[in-house]
This record gives structure tokens, sequence and C-alpha cells, in this order.
């Protein structure tokens, strides 16, 4: 069972903190999936990455739905880059153990177990190839910590929102998903939203959109299993049919690259490194425009992400010393002096 | 017949429209050529850089009214098309719970039912939207590689392409609020071959299972999948139908958006009720094929005035006759509400005395088409119909008049030619013959009968010529297409020997048409020496210039790159993949000469031929402008 830090809400100066911690969150889980993702060359694995991507994709929404509860609330969202190894903000871990140290997988195993811990919900249904979670308190895990969240902001006068401020929408990207927050309704379905998409319903897999939460896209890959509807309980199991993982079929990258040194490589895997953060940081540099109000910095953070895509598939395809292993993109933010910034 | 038999399964939600608006009219581009047209400039850079520029300032409404036909309201556009799910649901919406692109009922024979357990499963497709005649709306198309319903491991359908998905039947009267082409509904279908990778997986749904039972027969092909699209919002803003100094608003923010740089698209939304049913054969994979109930409020070359009653489609059973009114009835305005005509009579009359009625077939009430019904029913509405009046309305033509004032709405035209490829796609030089298939109220029809083919002007307002053919077996009738250099030819089929023609153009509620592109040869072009600068001004200029977003994974200006990605860009240019999702240029306007340096210059070859001089691409050098449209011509434009 995954737990993560819970703090007594008293003031909306209590929630702007735990928005805080939730965008961090948030934002600290789109490198690890990125780089797993990236990591599938073009035509493999086509059915991982497509659900890893599904899972960015609504990451990425959910970072921007905090975002907009934190402006609505009066906040000023600061994005900090994530350092990998690390720990996620919150100190998510599992109960009575040390926090999760987030790592910089490629598809492997240990990447989507990873996927799998980050994403736990309260209870996991005893699916067929599962094994039962052990009884502990049901406190802690990420749908836990929002629902702290929702309920404190459920008590907040309206007037303490404010509306339209600093907030992204869904006019130009993710159709459909990302709304405006502007008062507690809002704040309640962003919320819903997001716990939802990452856990499900409760002891179902389906998230409010019929459709698959993060835990069990994960778990897809992780057990190279389609979860499967069954006549009986509890109403799910693993397969028979494969997803059609090919752990082999990966770009052989190294784990955590922001650990490597890279002064025994190749000038071309040294400029691969240095393109990946450069575009990185423009792509940070960007959100925190547009989480702060810069009109049209979104797009501009796309742009900067179509060339991280781009910086990667160079990165992935240039060996290091060893002849044998690639290093994909290390997400170190290394901010130029004079670059744009928030 | 069709998704107009049961079991069918309803779907409805939201579908995104991305495309870009650059190649939309001649000062900006050249359809016939295929090329952009550059403001001058010294270098092909600076041209490109030139082109973009006014491409932003074009967004301004003032400078380029927002009705007008012109580029302006997403320079940066995806092409993308995708179902979506609404983020809030809409407080007035008769099931306020249900805002996704999903599952909304089945029907077994006994109507509208949400109680199966597919209903809610999510809808998923994304496709590329691209008109095949870019400065007119008639030809749009979605080129894609799978929708599917449901998800892995539950109930699901998952349907791997057999053709793109066409749109016909564009009913430009169909909601008297609207910006830009907010006023519009169109039908868009394709379907499905069970032979080719067709997945239905039932689990505990009866409608899948009937659905599944019912493809074994011999005679059915697969599954049609059939969508109209509705209430279309720019600008992600409503209140723009309504709010002038609003639509200046949104156009200087999004101006300002380009100008700040980035990636700025700018998607249009609409509202979407769908079915999925059986594909027989001998039926249409494109477009309706059903008893074609015509438009009576559409005079020829003219818009109807919205809210008007747009074409609907019938088919008759022994005891039943189902009505797709999905494309038909009007909203009053953007909450949706449906126009109300009162009572509408369905009824069949005599083909030789149009007055005497030979069957009373039911009533549809207001209850039967107002919004709550329309949205879970996807407008089909079965009505029960005697034994006897469904014999005598067999060879009778159906009408549907509105009972207070014994007003026509709807009229059965008992003959439609339907072309079995709607929109295609030549090269000059290749020799191609177009074939028919001549219906006779629904189904195929004999041989022997006259079809009078016209040939319109590419925007569709002008009759340039017409020719006779003749149906032979089973209704098929055939022509050659003459192809030319570079141009597009539209045909419209009016069975009968002397028909009424389209003189004022078009008419996309009466006609049934063929549109067809033949892209230049572009020799000249093809032997040029394939240096960087050639292969940059002559073919990847044109895609940075005008669709920037396939600038979104590689840099087109930048040779190392583009020499680095040499398979990529083959595999994508590659004629093979030209109907899939991810074909480059996605605008679908590679002529061969273009191709060849292009891979000339990928692969380090030297041209086939001596260099020659390639044909002149400058604003100046434009053809001449074209006769000006008539109205409806126009607006068609303005949908872009």
């Amino acid at each position: 069972m995954i737990r993560l830090e819970l703090k007594p809400l008293k003031t909306v100066e209590d929630a702007r903190s735990m928005l805080e911690t939730a965008i961090g969150l948030e934002f600290g889980t789109l490198p690890p999936y990125l780089y797993a993702m990236f990591s599938i060359p073009p035509g493999k694995n086509v059915a991982a990455a497509n659900l890893i991507k599904s899972v960015l994709m609504q990451e990425m929404i959910h970072m921007c739905l905090a975002c907009n509860i934190m402006n609505a609330l009066g906040g000023t969202v600061k994005l900090v880059p994530p350092k990998y190894p690390g720990p996620l903000p919150g100190d998510i871990g599992p109960i009575g153990k040390d926090a999760l140290v987030i790592h910089l997988y490629r598809l492997s195993k240990e990447g989507m177990k990873q996927g799998m811990d980050i994403e736990q919900p309260e209870t996991i249904p005893n699916f067929p190839v599962l094994k039962a979670a052990p009884g502990v308190p049901a406190t802690g895990t990420i749908g836990q910590f929002y629902q702290r969240l929702d309920d404190f902001l459920a008590t907040l006068p309206p007037g303490v929102w404010k509306k339209g401020r600093n907030q992204i929408t869904d006019n130009q990207f993710f159709t459909g998903q990302l709304f405006a927050v502007n008062d507690y309704a809002d704040a309640h379905r962003a919320i819903e939203e997001i716990v939802s998409e990452g856990e499900g319903a409760k002891d179902e897999p389906l998230d409010f959109q019929q459709e698959l939460a993060h835990y069990y896209r994960f778990g897809e890959v992780y057990h190279d299993r389609v979860l499967t509807k069954i006549a009986k309980p509890p109403g799910y199991q693993w397969g028979p049919a494969k997803l059609g993982v090919i752990w082999k079929d990966v770009f052989p990258a190294i784990p955590d690259p922001g650990t490597h040194d890279f002064s025994k490589d190749s000038a071309a895997a040294r400029a691969a490194q240095a393109a990946c953060n450069a575009a990185y940081t423009r792509m940070v540099d960007a959100l925190q425009q547009a989480v702060t109000g810069t009109k049209g910095a979104l797009g501009n953070a796309v742009r900067a992400m179509f060339d991280l895509r781009l910086a990667t598939q160079v990165a992935l395809r240039t060996p290091l010393a060893d002849g044998v292993s690639v290093a994909g993109p290390a997400f170190l933010y290394t901010p130029i002096k004079g670059g744009a910034k928030a | 017949m069709s998704i107009l038999e049961t079991p069918r399964i309803l779907f409805r939600g939201n579908i995104a429209w991305d495309p870009i608006v650059t190649n939309n009219n001649a000062p900006a581009y050249d359809e016939d050529t295929a090329q952009t047209l550059y403001p001058d400039a010294p270098t092909i850079q600076a041209k490109v850089a030139a082109f973009r520029k006014e491409a932003i300032a074009d967004v301004n409404p003032n400078a380029n009214p927002p009705n007008g036909p012109s580029r302006v309201w997403n320079p940066h556009g995806t092409h993308r098309s995708s179902f979506y799910d609404e983020a809030f649901p809409d407080p007035s919406a008769p099931d306020s719970l249900i805002v996704d692109s999903c599952i909304s009922g089945v029907d077994t024979g006994g109507g509208p039912d949400a109680r199966d357990p597919f209903v809610g499963s999510p809808a998923r497709f994304t496709g590329m939207l691209v008109d095949l005649e870019p400065y007119g709306s008639y030809s749009s198309q979605l080129f894609f590689d799978t929708i599917s319903f449901g998800i892995d491991g539950g109930c699901r359908i998952v349907a791997p392409r057999n053709s793109r998905v066409n749109d016909r039947y564009i009913n430009l009267g169909r909601n008297p609020v609207y910006y830009i082409a907010g006023f519009a509904s169109v039908i868009w279908q394709t379907s499905f071959r069970k032979d080719l990778g067709l997945i239905v997986d039932d689990y505990d749904s009866l409608a899948l299972r009937k659905l599944k039972e019912a493809l074994k027969q011999d005679d059915v092909l697969g599954l049609t999948v059939r969508w109209t699209v509705y209430r279309t919002v720019y600008y992600d803003t409503p209140a723009l139908a309504t709010d002038v100094p609003l639509q200046t608003a949104v156009a200087e923010q999004l101006m300002a958006k380009l100008e700040s740089g980035g990636f700025q698209p700018n998607p249009a939304r609409s509202k979407l009720v769908g079915a999925i049913g059986l594909w027989r054969k001998g039926e249409p994979e494109h477009e309706p094929g059903d008893r074609a109930l015509l438009a009576t409020q559409w005079p020829p070359g003219q818009p109807a005035v919205p809210p008007c009653v747009g074409t609907a489609f019938a088919r008759l059973g022994e005891k039943s006759v189902t009505l797709d009114l999905g494309n038909s009835m009007p909203e009053t305005g953007l909450d949706l509400t449906k126009q109300d005509w009162g009572d509408l009579q369905v009824r069949a009359v005599d083909p030789a005395d149009p007055k005497r009625v030979v069957a009373k077939l039911g009533t549809l009430t207001y209850k039967d088409y107002r919004r709550e019904a329309y949205e879970a029913g996807s407008g089909i509405v079965t009505l029960a119909v005697a034994a006897a009046d469904a014999r005598a309305a067999a060879k009778a033509n159906i009408q549907v008049v509105q009972a207070k004032t014994g007003t026509v709405l709807l009229d059965e035209a008992p003959l439609r030619a339907i072309p079995l490829v709607p929109n295609l796609y030549l090269n000059a030089g290749e020799a191609a013959t177009a074939k028919l298939q001549l219906y006779q109220r629904g189904a195929p029809a004999g041989a022997g009968i006259p079809i009078t083919l016209c040939q319109m002007s590419a925007d569709g307002s002008t009759i340039q010529g017409k020719t006779q053919i003749v149906t032979g077996a089973g209704g098929v009738a055939s022509f050659p297409i003459q192809v030319g250099e570079g141009e597009i030819e539209a045909f419209v089929p009016l069975p009968g020997g002397n028909p009424v023609l389209p003189t004022g153009g078009l008419n996309t509620m009466i006609n049934t048409y063929m549109y067809v592109r033949i892209l230049p040869a572009d020799a000249a072009i093809g032997a040029l020496p394939p240096t960087w600068d050639n292969v940059y001004a002559k073919v990847l200029a044109n895609w940075k210039a005008m669709a920037p977003c396939m600038d979104n994974w590689l840099d087109l200006d930048d040779e190392a790159q583009v020499r680095a990605y040499a398979p990529v860009i083959k595999a994508l240019t590659d004629p093979a993949a030209f109907e899939n999702y991810r074909f480059m240029p996605v605008t679908r306007d590679m002529s061969p000469g273009c191709r060849a340096l292009l891979y000339n210059f990928l692969d380090g070859k030297k041209p086939a031929a001596a260099p020659a001089e390639a044909r002149p691409n400058a604003r100046l050098k434009a053809k001449a402008p074209k006769p000006a449209a008539s109205r409806l011509a126009e607006m068609s434009k303005s949908m872009r």
C-alpha cells in the first residue's frame, strides 16, 4: 500500500501547500513515464507504448488541473523539476517503509512496477495472477491525499475562489479534459478526474469514463496480459490474451542517465544529452510561464516538447562508450543565464 | 439495410477539427499545381517566413472577415480530428451524466435501449481531416487507421480501416445561430470488411452478440459506421455566434499567441451522433444508400435559410419504416433545442401523381425528434406500419409532410446514382475509369437506365460539360476520367436522360457527386539535381510554409535532420502508405516529380534525366481567378 504524507488542513495556505505537493507529484511522474515511452523504438511494443502514452497525457492534464486549483485559490505555481533518482514530493511510498525512490527506467518490468507503485489504488481487487494486497490501514494513497484536499476545499467560502485567474484550458491541447477552475464545484470535478483516472473507481479498474485507470494500464504491460472482463467475481482477470510485450524490443537505454558520467563518452553522446536537457529546460520554463498566466506559453511548451522528443531520438541512437548502451534524456533542468524565465 | 437495420449500436459525443487553413484559397495556394504561392522575397527561406507571417496576419477578422473565404482561423492546424470527451456535463443535456464520446444505446429491434452493458463504453477515433479540393469543403475526408468502441478485455468493436471516411450531404441549413461554419451539419460514413481484422467481442452484451451472429451471414460484408456532426464551435467560444466584438478579440488573442512562437493550434469542435450497423452486399461503403428523402427547402444554387429540414433516409420493412433523421431536423440555436415543426406525417404517394397518397406510414410528433430523442436514438426513428401500407409504399415515393401546413418537407427521389469511389486521387497521365452504382428505392437498379453526367467546375458552381451514360448489369455505369496535368474535377451524376441540371451549382442536399484530384506529374521537378537547395525549395518548403504541424517531429529546413531521417521520411511518403493516418504530406498533394526529387536527394542519387526548368511558382504567375462562385459555394468555403 502506498502512503503519502498527509498534513492537517486548517487554512487556505495549508491547501496551497498541499497543492504544491500535488503539482510536484504530477510533474514528477512525467519524466519516468516519458523515459519508458521514449525507449520504445517506432513500430515496437505498440500496445505498451500506447498505454504509457495515454497515462502520460492524462498526467499532464492532472498537473494542469492541480495548477488551475492553485491559481484559483490565489496561489502561485512554482514548478520544481525533480531529480532522478529521487523521491516524489510528499514522500510517496509504501506504508511503514521509506519513500519511493523514483528512477528513470526504459520499458521494463521494474519500470512498469514503479508505475503501478505510483498509481496504486486504495484497494487492489484480487484479480487472478495478482496476489492479495496485505491488510493495511486505508490511509495515505494519492487518492486519499486528494480526498483530504477535496474535503477541505468544500469548506471554503465562495469568496476565496479567484475566477479566471491564470487558468489553462483545453482550447488548444488535451481536448475535452482540461478546464478552468473557478469555484469549488470545478475543483471537486478536477480532483475526481485526477483520482478516477489514476486509480479507477472504488474496487473497479475502470475510471469515470469507462477506461482503464493508470494502475491497470501499467499492470497490463507489467503482466503482459490484457485485463479481461469475466462473469464471476472478482469481475476481471489478467489475460489470457497477451498484450504482446517484448521486453528486449527497446533501445538499450541505461537507467538514470543523470547519474552517468558522460565525460568518457563520445562528443556526440554529450551533445545529444545537452540537446535533451536544453529542450527540457525550455519546456519547463515555458510551462512555468503558462501556469502563471502567460498567454500562448503552453504552445511554446509543446513546441519544446517536440524538440525534446527529437533530441531524445538522436540520443537513443547514439552509443555510449561501451558501444552497446545508449542514454535517454536525463531530464536535468539546466537554465541558461538570460533565458526566458517566469 | 445498413444502419437502418437492427441490431444497431448507437453512439454520440464530440469531435474536434484541426485542419490547416493556409491552403484554402488562391492567393496562398494553387490547388491545381499543388504548390504554395509565396510572397515575393529574396530567398526561399525568406518566402516561407513571409508566408507564415501573412498567414498570421490573415487571422485578423478586420483584415479578413471570418465568414469570408480565407485562411483565417487555424494557420497552425494539425489536421487531427478526434472523438473527445467533454470535461463538463452540459447542464441542459437530456442526460447530463453522459458527456463522453461513447456508446449511447443499442437497438435490437425494440427501439433505443441504454441498458446493454456495452452502453457507456468509450468511442475512439482519430483521423486526419483533408479536403481533396483544398479551396472548398465538399470533398472532406478523414484518413485513419482504426476506429474502436469499448476497451480491450471487455465489450468492444475494433475496426481497422477498409477505406477512409468521407463526408456527404452537407446541410448548410442546420442551425441559425452560428459562427463560421457553425450553421452546418454533415454525414460521415465508412464501412469495415469483416475479413479485414474486424473484431466484435460480445461478453455480456446481447446487442453485440446479435451483431456478431448477423455478421456470419453470407451477404453481410461487415459493418457500416455513420455519424452526423453538428453545432460546430470555433475558438472554443460558442458566444462568437452573436458577439461581434468578441470575434475580433479571440482572433487578436490567437494572433498574439501565434506571434509569440511555439505551436498554436486552434481546433473547432462539433457534437456528433452516430450508429453502427450491418454492411450488406450492394450497399455503398461511404454514404447512405437507403431510400433518399430529399430536402425540399433548398432552392437550386442557394443554401436554405436555417432552420430547415435536411435530406433524410428511409428503410421500409414488412411492418415498419425506419427513418434516419440524423442530418435532418434543425436546431433553433446553440442550446440545441430542436425546431418544432409539429406533427410530421410520413406517407407514400403515387410517383405519377404525387398528390395521391397510397399509404399512410405514421406520424412523428415533436417528442420523436426533439433533442432528447435525437441524442438517445442518433436521429433514427422507427414507426410501426400496417403490412398492407408497407407493401403499397414499396414502389411509391415516401414523403414527410408538416401536418399543420401540408408542406412537403422531404420527398423521395426514387433513383440515386452513387459513385463507388467518392474522392479519387490520380497522377497526371494515369488513365482511370470511374464507376457509379444506380439505386432504385435503396436497392441496386437494373441495366439500361440513362444517367446524365455533369462535369462541374472544381468549386461546384458551374456546369462545364455533360454527357450521358447508361447502366449495365446490376445498375452499374462507368465513365472515363480525362486526366490533365494538374486539376480538380467534380462530377454530378443525375439519373435519367433529361434531369433537372444543377445550373445553380452542386447542391449537397440534393446531388450525389464525385471529386477527382489530378496531381501534376512535375517531371521537370523530378529531373532537377537532387541538391538540398532544390529539394527544400520544391518540396520541403511547401510543407514548412503550409503546414507547420509537419515540422513538429522534424525540422524541415535542417538538411542534416532530413538526411538523418531519410528512412522514416521515405516510409511516411511512400505511395503505399497513402491511406495511412501518418502519411506525409498530410495534405496528400505530393506529385510524382516532387517525390522523385525528394527520394533522389534522400538516396543520394542523380536524376534520371537532364535537369529541366521547373514550372514557375510565383504568386504573380498564378492562374487567373476562377469565376465568381455561387453563394452556396462561397458558404462552403467559409466552412474551412
